[in-house]
């Protein structure tokens, strides 16, 4: 079943228009496979796509959409910083998971040309941000790009790829959609965020219950980001991870803005249920271990950033081994010598 | 598939009001917050119902201010 806005898009490949996983239709490919074939070998299937996509959505038809946006705009905006600081401009632009569209509110018609903005919650994309730029919207998951090769000039992902099965084949889809010199700048959560959540329901957990299950989802570490952006085939990357700490006055709030945001548990392995007694029990030690002197209680975001950059040939390369002219010895002299001519 | 969203929401109006019964309920938390951290020490090993009497505290206390609050509202 096709999407009205899909329809006359050229940028598409032919026959993957509703890309989710229930689609068994053909995929004919205009130009060549993706290097990974239809998973990589050893792809895990932890998070439940379909219930994220309806968490997704009931979050974005919640009243009041601006009340848990602060994480998205705040991530949103710095990455807006980072496109800024690239000192080129973008004819052709996606973002993959977008949600309401929250870096194109910061971006302008001068730098960014067009913007797909994708995503797999439709509402999301019904209630998007204004931005001056000309966006479409296409409903897509973030592992099952429905565009060609060498089409988008930058690819930018704030917050999303957290919640993505196969982050390697993800990765390697980015890579593949971008032109040559094109870039990707994104943002994930890292492996510390949420860390009081996680340390107080297992705390709880265990001395109610005897035993936990996982209440916060995996997260990637930031040596393992290196890699997989390595293996996509990204150069020049660029990983670093800053923090975000947001004070709330319970654990129930942030449980409840946690909801707000679309960012419940999804995983296969989850509990259906979490008992009142632990829940209590779990605020109390919270409260406890983690309050700050205000009374409220923090929880950490931490958030890698990345940058990453489809190879092409005016791009610097390392010098072939043996080109030195001058010798790491020499920059002790180099100083005094640039010191003795300043005096003179 | 969820019609009104009534039971839902009843629901969730009697989850909202769980961080005032708790802030009630300060001492409590307090001590059995103390309890279960002094088990993460080194040397501490935490398991089931160590901490089953401060709880048992904070939930009677839980209990009261909830249902004082219930008589109160309703």
């Amino acid at each position: 079943m096709l999407r009205p806005w899909l329809r006359w898009c050229r940028w598409l490949r032919p026959g993957t228009a509703r890309v989710l996983k229930e689609n068994f239709g053909f995929r004919e490919l205009a130009s060549s496979v993706p290097p990974s074939g239809s998973t990589s070998p050893g792809a895990l299937n932890i998070f439940d796509r379909g219930l994220k996509r309806k968490q997704k959505n009931w979050a974005a038809l919640q009243p009041e959409p601006t009340r848990f946006d602060y994480l998205r705009e705040e991530v949103g905006s710095q990455i807006a910083d980072r496109v800024y600081d690239i000192a080129r401009d973008f004819p052709l632009a996606l973002d993959v998971g977008c949600g309401r569209g929250y870096i194109a509110q910061h971006l302008n018609k001068e730098t960014i040309g067009k913007f797909f903005q994708t995503d797999i919650a439709e509402n999301a994309l019904k209630n998007s941000l204004e931005t001056e730029i000309p966006t479409f919207s296409v409903l897509a998951d973030e592992e099952f790009l429905p565009f060609q090769e060498n089409t988008f000039d930058l690819v930018v992902s704030s917050l999303s790829l957290h919640w993505v099965n196969d982050l390697p084949r993800a990765l390697e889809q980015i890579h593949y959609i971008l032109k040559p010199d094109g870039v990707f700048v994104g943002a994930m959560f890292g492996g510390d965020t949420l860390y009081e959540l996680r340390c107080s329901l297992q705390l709880a957990e265990t001395e109610r219950e005897g035993g936990f299950s996982p209440h916060v989802s995996p997260f990637t570490a930031v040596n393992d980001l290196g890699h997989l952006l390595g293996r996509a085939g990204f150069n020049t990357l660029t990983v670093d991870t800053d923090e975000i700490q947001v004070n709330y006055p319970g654990m129930f709030e942030l449980m409840e803005d946690l909801q707000g945001m679309g960012e419940s548990n999804c995983s296969w392995n989850r509990k259906a249920l979490l008992h009142r007694d632990t829940m209590l029990a779990a605020a109390a030690v919270y409260r406890e271990m983690y309050r700050n002197s205000d009374g409220s209680v923090p929880a950490t975001y931490q958030i890698y950033h990345m940058i990453g950059w489809k190879y092409h040939d005016s791009q610097a390369r390392p010098a072939e081994r043996g080109s030195a002219t001058v010798s790491f010895g020499e920059l002790g002299k180099l100083n005094l010598t640039s010191q003795g001519k300043d005096s003179q | 598939m969820s019609g009104n969203g009534a039971v839902w929401r009843r629901v969730r109006s009697r989850f909202r009001a769980f961080p005032e019964h708790l802030a009630a309920c300060e001492a409590e938390a307090v001590a059995y917050g103390k309890c279960v951290q002094a088990s993460t020490a080194p040397g501490g090993r935490l398991s089931k119902d160590l901490c089953a009497r401060e709880f048992a505290a904070l939930r009677s206390c839980f209990v009261t201010a909830a249902k004082k609050s219930l008589k109160g509202g309703s």
